[in-house]
């Protein structure tokens, strides 16, 4: 469990590290290092260079304009977590943050590392879709935004070109009146979920007006699912018609933490609790 | 606690360095804490290279050709090994023993030869000057395989259909055993009830954090082979490599240091360690293997895999007339060597049902190979599956009859006053509490109030169960368990424990620190004995050079059997000084005695500090007169006679709550109630009984080694095969029960592995115990969320 030989940059402002990055294919971009470092201890990449935008600090910042909540991509997670204005704007993030890993693992990794690794078990990309966030990626022709619901492709697979760098994320603060829920369901505290969900519902005289539901650890991207949440919006919330509608919505892939069928009972059972909790 | 009272044997406990049976703090602990210890991989020598192993893909293949010669070629690897060159320096063995009929295990090599037997068989070394560049150049070892159809299911492996993994043995049968007392057929016809179960444990293994690692350094202009392992049982160590090696025994040097965890895992004689030393040997140079995370997985020993059959026969009052147990268990290609694979098993059969009176027991074991990672013993080996099976069926008894579990158990179990006795399956006990332990577990407990809380929880919707069980440990083995096989392993301890010029006292022990604690208990014995202050006394372990002759760390024996051999010293050694002391005070010797690092006389008057008598003894000899015997060293032995095991007992109970949603379980509170006689160190105790609920939690609820189908280890890290953690560990009350063991002056016996093996069955219980009110229940270990959704109905 030694990684194959790799240099390493440390890249002094974007610039420098969109340039390493763009004159080499093989470049990879070293944020927290969580995720990227284990899958080179086992051997399952070989980058040639690996740049650490660790020390730029524009990368590091919480700002809240124009009605956005900017998170840059080299916030820890603890960082975030410990934020006012995170906490005034968004406390689901609190909560949710704090099912990610351990807090060791919480100082180390970065919110643009969690977005751009993509992993489908993942909190932070299906909060990310959730709310509409917009993804700014960063590259040799200058700034681009990509809508999260855009964002996600296939199995760590996302919209990032291989000479760009996710720079910041932007929430929308205004969230419409939507009521915001999060819950998973884990082996262990701290594990990537068997199934998660974050959900929204928005209400009119405690009518429900719009319900959005976008699971994580269920298939091979954050999992939007559209029929179950019209579903919701005409009828009560019933287990078994839940878990059939949601079958339509998501293709279930197991994994080794759990069965297809156990994601889609678990997801069934979430929703339950979501439609419980914001009722 | 600082109980002093609890030890009569060992006299007035209210006298100063009264050390046996307080908390003391460990010294070891804050080197730990600072990051001072010193493992394996700290040690760095001159010239030393290191190893990186190729490894078998498949689970069961032929190697048609190994191609080194890129490898050979890399930067900075200095050689490449196959079987064809360490054959040469190291010969085979065979993991059987001649204790226990007849065990069919083949030949095993340091590497493979001809045919890879498991995914993880080490096949091919690369000997670099980097680790990274050894891993580097390990991708380049080219070998072509035939792939051979795997056998992996144990429940198949005596099919007729079923491939055979070593053909001279002509089916995949290693060892088997029937235990027949009394005649079960019989009495299960005149049984009130009769209720059977069928249970089934996973593959687990020991996740120590410290990983297995080995430097061996030959040195040819001494023929002196230096090695500096992570194990349990330098002696046993020293031994095998000398006989693999073809090298003088005397001329082999074990060093342990700091161990950072074992859990039996580290007291096998394991393949790639083998060749570490024999690459030493060829290259006349220090070398290093360090296991990676990936390679613990995949090649330390795994433990469990068995499916046992049980049933149990009751009168209508409610006393147990029949116990019949059927076991079947899956132990990878070969048994391990010296220890054999058969252990395990053995344990089931002997252990089964041992709390209780059971006239007439039948017990079977079948023990066969697959092409998984080789499995051996483990913390607790055996135990967690023979308490698992006895406690599901008392309870299942016990329902059925509509009787309280608890009253059930205790008109079963053996009386604390019938002992000397046996067990159902004829090995002999002694100086057990099963029912003092119980009393004391139900009041802890407050059963009465539990009933109520679970009550009143169903009635909000929610499922509480609880468990009570009572168990036997085997602890202090003598030369039955393994020295009567053959194998080379001492069932003797020794210590050996001197004065020196400056008034310090220093020991040395055959009993190796796992990190449990070793050296703070013989100081504390030491210092308790002589008279000394904790801090006069310094402890060497873990180097054959330095240490008596013995057997190490492994069946709880250390305290009692180690700890024993160090109170024998530490009373020659007083008895000694005292008769020196007596000559230059010109006392009776029974006027003296030594106290805080001095020698006192009883009457008053000025006594002499031990630096001054060591100085007299040491620089002025000329002050004795001729013929004093001044020798300030003893050294003392101890081994277990007349008895297989020192047997001791627990009785555990845990409170549960099972989410019937998601099929969560969350322990809410775990409480156990153990007797290991003496406790020396009681925070020590009972920490291991902590530490050991916790591994138990980790075998019912998380642990398990997933193959896929192709016999690939699927979920080798710590991610994917889930210990548990600090948020999934409740709280554990322990409380004691003090019945000293007949066998030694200490009266200790073992605490190291009733949490591992009672917690499994005691999770189970209290499962099953929430899920009655849904009429289902789990039989299979660990006890995932989607089992206990599959035993609803709800997936
Ligand atoms: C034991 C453990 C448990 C964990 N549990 C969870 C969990 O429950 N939930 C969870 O969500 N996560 C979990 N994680 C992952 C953790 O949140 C990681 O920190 C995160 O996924 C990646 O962030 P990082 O900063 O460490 O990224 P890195 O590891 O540095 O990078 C990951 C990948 O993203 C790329 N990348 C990183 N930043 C950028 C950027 N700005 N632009 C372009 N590409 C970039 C890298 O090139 C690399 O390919 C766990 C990690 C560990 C070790």
């Amino acid at each position: 469990m030694k990684s194959p030989a790799f240099s390493y940059y440390q890249a002094k402002d974007l610039a420098d590290a969109i340039n390493i990055k763009k004159s080499d294919d093989d470049a990879v971009i070293l944020a927290g290092g969580q995720s990227l470092l284990p899958t080179l201890n086992m051997r399952l990449s070989s980058p040639s260079v690996l740049i650490d935008i660790g020390s730029i600090n524009e990368l590091k910042k919480i700002k809240v304009e124009d009605s956005y909540l900017i998170m840059g991509a080299m916030c820890s997670h603890s960082q975030i977590m410990n934020n006012k204005e995170v906490n005034e704007k968004f406390p689901i993030l609190n909560k949710l943050l704090a099912q990610v890993a351990h807090p060791a693992i919480r100082n180390k990794g970065t919110h643009g590392g969690s977005i751009a690794y993509g992993d489908p078990a993942a909190e932070l990309p299906a909060f990310a879709v959730l709310v509409n966030a917009e993804i700014i990626l960063s590259g040799p022709d200058g700034e681009r935004t990509v809508s999260a619901k855009e964002f996600y492709k296939g199995l760590f697979e996302t919209a990032i070109n291989s000479d760009e760098i996710l720079t910041s994320v932007k929430y929308p603060i205004n969230q419409n009146g939507m009521k915001l829920f999060f819950d998973e369901v884990t082996r262990r505290h701290g594990d990537y979920a068997m199934a998660g969900l974050v959900g929204s519902i928005k209400q009119n005289n405690k009518i429900n007006e719009e319900i959005n539901l976008v699971f994580f650890g269920t298939g091979d991207r954050p999992n939007e699912a559209p029929k179950t949440c019209e579903y919701l919006l005409k009828n009560e919330y019933n287990y078994s018609d839940i878990k059939d509608t949601l079958k339509n919505d998501i293709d279930f892939a197991s994994d080794i933490s759990s069965s297809s069928d156990m994601k889609a009972h678990l997801s069934a059972i979430l929703v339950g609790r979501m439609m419980k909790e914001l009722n | 606690m600082d109980d002093l009272n609890q030890n009569p044997k060992l006299g007035a406990a209210d006298r100063p360095n009264s050390y046996i049976g307080r908390s003391v703090p460990r010294e070891r602990a804050k080197k730990l804490l600072e990051g001072k210890g010193k493992y394996v991989d700290d040690i760095l020598l001159p010239r030393m290279a290191h190893l990186s192993y190729v490894r078998s893909p498949f689970a069961h293949a032929k190697i048609k050709s190994i191609n080194t010669e890129n490898a050979k070629k890399y930067p900075g690897v200095l050689n490449v090994f196959t079987i064809d060159d360490i054959e040469k320096v190291c010969s085979p063995w065979q993991g059987v023993l001649g204790h226990l009929g007849e065990m069919r295990s083949p030949t095993q090599y340091p590497l493979a030869k001809d045919i890879v037997r498991w995914q993880g068989e080490p096949v091919a070394v690369v000997v670099a000057n980097k680790r990274a560049v050894a891993e580097d150049a390990s991708e380049l070892v080219e070998i072509d395989y035939e792939d051979l159809d795997a056998q992996l299911d144990m429940e198949t492996a005596m099919d007729k259909s079923t491939r055979v993994i070593h053909d001279d043995l002509g089916n995949n049968l290693f060892w088997t055993r029937t235990v027949n007392q009394g005649d079960v057929g019989e009495a299960f016809k005149q049984s009130h009830i009769v209720e059977e179960v069928t249970l089934d444990f996973a593959r687990h293994t020991g996740v120590t954090l410290e990983t297995r690692a080995i430097v061996a350094d030959w040195d040819s202009s001494e023929e002196k082979m230096t090695v500096y392992h992570n194990g349990q049982a330098p002696h046993m160590m020293q031994s095998i490599i000398a006989k693999h090696l073809n090298l003088s025994e005397g001329l082999v040097r074990i060093i342990s240091c700091d161990v950072g965890g074992s859990f039996g895992i580290k007291v096998h004689v394991y393949p790639d360690e083998m060749v570490t030393v024999a690459v030493s040997k060829l290259m006349k140079r220090p070398v290093k293997f360090v296991a990676d995370r990936l390679e613990s997985y995949s090649t330390d020993i795994h433990s469990r895999c068995h499916k046992i059959l049980g049933k149990i026969g009751v009168n209508d009052k409610g006393k147990i007339l029949a116990f019949e147990i059927d076991d079947l268990s899956g132990i990878g290609p070969f048994s391990v060597y010296p220890r054999t694979s058969a252990i395990e098993t053995n344990q089931v059969l002997n252990l089964s049902a041992a709390s209780y009176i059971i006239p007439n027991y039948k017990a079977k074991g079948t023990v066969v190979f697959q092409n998984k990672t080789p499995m051996c013993q483990y913390r607790a080996v055996g135990h967690p599956i023979a308490v698992a099976i006895t406690e599901a069926l008392v309870d299942k008894a016990a329902n059925a009859l509509g009787m309280d579990r608890y009253e059930f158990r205790k008109i079963n179990l053996i009386p604390d006053n019938s002992y000397p006795t046996k067990t159902p399956s004829g090995v002999p006990l002694e100086d057990l509490s099963h029912e003092a332990c119980i009393e004391k577990l139900e009041k802890m407990m407050n059963i009465s109030q539990l009933e109520k809380y679970k009550k009143e929880s169903l009635a909000k919707g929610k499922y509480k169960g609880f468990s009570i069980i009572n168990m036997v440990e085997v602890t202090n083995p003598s030369p039955a368990f393994y020295g009567v096989g053959g194998a080379p392993i001492s069932s003797q301890d020794g210590a050996s424990i001197r004065l020196e010029g400056s008034g310090a006292v220093h020991i040395s022990t055959s009993i190796t620190e796992q990190g449990q604690g070793t050296e703070a208990v013989m100081q504390q014995i030491a210092a308790d004995q002589l008279g000394v202050k904790i801090d006069t006394v310094r402890v060497t372990h873990g180097d054959t050079d330095a240490t008596p002759y013995g057997g190490g760390t492994w069946a709880s024996r250390g305290a009692g059997i180690g700890g024993e051999a160090v109170l024998k010293a530490s009373r020659k050694l007083k008895e000694n000084i005292l008769n020196i002391a007596a000559v230059i005070m010109q006392s009776e010797v029974n006027n003296l005695d030594v106290q805080n690092d001095q020698v006192i006389r009883k009457d008053g008057g000025e006594g002499i500090s031990l630096k001054d008598l060591a100085q007299i003894v040491y620089y002025r000899g000329h002050e004795l007169p001729p013929g004093t015997n001044a020798e300030l060293i003893a050294t003392a032995s101890f081994s277990i006679e007349g008895i297989p095991f020192v047997f001791t007992n627990s009785a555990m109970g845990c409170l549960v709550d099972v989410d019937v949603d998601t099929g969560l379980t969350k322990i809410e509170k775990f409480w156990a109630v153990e007797d290991c006689g003496t406790q020396i160190n009681p925070k020590l105790v009972e920490e291991q009984i902590r530490g050991g609920v916790v591994q138990g939690i980790g075998g019912a609820l998380y642990e398990e080694c997933i193959y896929d189908e192709m016999g690939n280890l699927t979920n080798g890290n710590m991610a994917d095969y889930l210990v548990p953690m600090a948020y999934e560990m409740p709280d554990i009350i322990v409380d004691h029960v003090t019945t000293n063991s007949g066998r030694s002056i200490l009266g200790a016996k073992g605490a190291g592995e009733a949490g591992t093996g009672g917690a499994p069955g005691a999770i189970m219980n209290a499962i099953n115990d929430a899920l009655i009110p849904l009429n289902t229940e789990v039989t299979s270990q660990p006890i995932t969320p989607e089992k206990v959704l599959k035993a609803l109905g709800k997936i």
